[in-house]
């Protein structure tokens, strides 16, 4: 190794770890009980996660963010690769102006669409409801124009030996264009699911029953538990938030490679 | 096997200029027809329309009798090769080979048996489990040659499928292709802009130019009766010179008539012959095996001319050059069509 990488190992480290440190401090902060915790000592236990999961009902949130999230990601992933597909690859009347309206919803900011949204789903009673949860956040225009910019890097000639081989739209697109666009589809889906599993106000505003609600909300609720007035019992918020954080993180992991090529496409040719 | 017959075939391009103006042809079934012309003359425009997968505006296209002009590509029994093979990059050769037989649910073992056979009369069986990223050139062309093959369709369309390749490796492919046919005994359409792929490859030729069908016929007469004065320079080795026929000694008080002379018809002598010549000096010369490209400058203007390397071994930069007069072709000097002038 030489000095000069050596240097930028050094480097790289302690920005990584500067990166880290927060989780990492709120990591530590769990384990420790809230006592001593506001007495400067450190005593080790695993009664926060104990707490959050069988007192404040954390399993349940979990849960219903995976199937919220997991939801969310594969109906807007399935939505949008058709819709690039189309956008990509056929003409039709009205097509330009149709795709410049999906690409006109990424400058609308999510809050505008707050209250018709909610306002919709109340009229068709779906407050209080997974479809609630989920069916606002199906449509993904980012996700389209992404895909779309993607597939139209695929040489058209292979829809062409596909259709010459017998394959029909639908087949052209599930056996050729979609593995060669897996990495563009899995970048975007993991893009998704953290925007979903991050997602506050809509499922605050859409859901009222605690058993419908997501980690996030459950986390903001726990700033209201108090062990005494006006304190807020950190050491029990950290162990929420690694619950929270931790399925995120080994969900990068996994598909981390995946997401690196996704984003670094026609880069290099 | 089938035919394939196109009448009066039109095609433009919204907004775009007429691709295609009154394609009419008649291809017998098992016939090996090149379709030849300069970039932007129409003919890949034309295969694409036999493909079907573009539309023609106007004009029938018929294949074995019936009309296609409205049947999905995968309803009109033909195979295709792409200029860039259009392989499919996630998958191995066979299953590459094997994609047309599982669209028309033929059972795995099955189509894996003909994949593996089909590669076998390629050469590909040592590869079938590779990726085209890890094939050279000439291997994936095979590939897509044996995807074509794999569906024993009736006729198979190939759009410059040679153009990719080095030079060796395409003479090479050439002649495989032409053994294919012989092979399988079906209809070739065979795109390319090379002349001399048509001219080795055809039975018959076509000849494009702006989107019109300037000559269709065997690749002798095309060469020996070349119906214009473009498809006589755009077909043989080496460029036809063409000179104002009053300005040659070979044919004396005649005028009006451009007369078209190919290189090989023309002779070299150091010496003043006793025939009528053109007097010339020798600017320079390109090597092409065993005969030498003389570049001439000439009173009448620049002449090209072949001569055997052995002959001009020694000769000086001054040289007489004959020409074997019924070799000629004329051609209107305002129309640019041939005529005959005995």
């Amino acid at each position: 190794m030489k000095p000069d990488s050596r240097i930028l190992t050094a480097l790289a480290l302690i920005a990584g770890l500067l990166f880290l440190s927060p989780a990492l401090y709120s990591i530590f902060m769990s384990f420790q009980t809230v006592d001593a915790y506001y007495t400067g000592k450190f005593e080790f236990t695993f009664e926060n996660y104990a707490l959050a999961i069988g007192q404040y009902n954390f399993a349940r949130y979990l849960l219903n963010s995976i199937i919220v999230a997991g939801l969310v990601t594969l109906i807007a992933l399935t939505v949008s690769t058709l819709a690039a597909f189309a956008f990509a690859r056929f003409r039709f009347p009205g097509g330009n102006l149709l795709f410049a309206a999906v690409v006109a919803t990424l400058m609308i900011p999510s809050h505008i669409s707050l209250i018709p949204n909610y306002l919709t789903l109340a009229k068709v009673g779906l407050l209080d409801t997974y479809a609630g949860l989920i069916l606002p956040a199906i449509s993904n225009g980012f996700a389209a124009f992404f895909l779309r910019q993607y597939i139209r890097g695929i040489p058209v000639a292979l829809d062409e030996a596909a259709y010459m081989d017998g394959a029909t739209p639908l087949k052209v697109l599930w056996r050729v264009i979609v593995p060669i666009a897996r990495p563009a589809i899995f970048a975007m889906g993991l893009f998704i699911f953290i925007s979903e599993w991050n997602s506050y106000i809509w499922p605050l505003v859409a859901v009222g029953e605690e058993e419908l609600y997501t980690l996030q909300i459950g986390l903001a609720r726990l700033y209201r538990v108090n062990p005494g007035e006006d304190v807020i019992n950190w050491p029990l918020v950290m162990a929420a938030s690694t619950i929270t954080i931790l399925p995120v993180l080994l969900g990068f992991v996994f598909v981390e490679r995946h997401l690196v090529r996704g984003i670094t496409m026609g880069a290099v040719k | 096997m089938s035919g394939i017959q196109l009448q009066d075939i039109r095609k433009s391009y919204t907004g775009g200029p007429q691709v295609l103006r009154g394609v009419s042809m008649d291809i017998r079934a098992g016939e090996f027809i090149v379709i030849v012309g300069p970039s932007g003359c129409g003919k890949s425009t034309l295969l694409r329309l036999i493909a079907g997968l573009e539309k023609c505006n106007e004009g029938d296209i018929r294949i074995g009798g019936r009309r296609v002009n409205d049947v999905a590509p995968q309803d009109r029994d033909i195979a295709m090769i792409f200029q860039n093979y259009a392989l499919y990059p996630h998958m191995n050769v066979r299953e590459n080979i094997a994609f047309g037989l599982e669209l028309r649910g033929m059972a795995k073992a099955e189509r894996h048996a003909r994949a593996e056979e089909v590669a076998r009369t390629l050469k590909l069986d040592a590869f079938l489990d590779r990726k085209p990223g890890a094939l050279s050139g000439g291997q994936r062309q095979r590939v897509a040659m044996g995807r074509a093959m794999a569906r024993n369709s009736s006729i198979f369309l190939m759009d410059e499928p040679l153009s990719n390749l080095d030079n060796a490796l395409r003479v090479a492919m050439r002649s495989e292709i032409k053994e294919l046919h012989r092979q399988l005994g079906a209809t070739i359409i065979y795109v390319t802009h090379d002349q001399s792929e048509a001219l080795s490859l055809a039975d018959r030729i076509a000849v494009m130019k702006d989107g019109n069908l300037l000559q269709f016929d065997t690749p002798g007469t095309i060469y020996d009766r070349p119906a214009n004065r473009f498809v006589a320079g755009f077909l043989g080795m080496h460029p036809t010179n063409f000179l104002p026929i009053e300005t040659l000694p070979f044919w004396q008080g005649k005028a009006g008539l451009t007369v078209g002379m190919r290189p090989e018809h023309m002779t070299v002598h150091t010496a003043a012959p006793e025939a009528p010549a053109i007097p010339a000096r020798i600017v320079f010369s390109e090597m092409t095996g065993a005969n030498l490209m003389l570049h001439c400058e000439s009173d009448v203007g620049r002449l090209l001319v072949t001569a055997p390397r052995q002959e001009m071994v020694g000769a000086q930069e001054t040289v007489w050059i004959g020409y074997d007069a019924s070799q000629a072709v004329f051609f209107d000097a305002g129309s640019e069509n041939r005529v005959e002038h005995g």
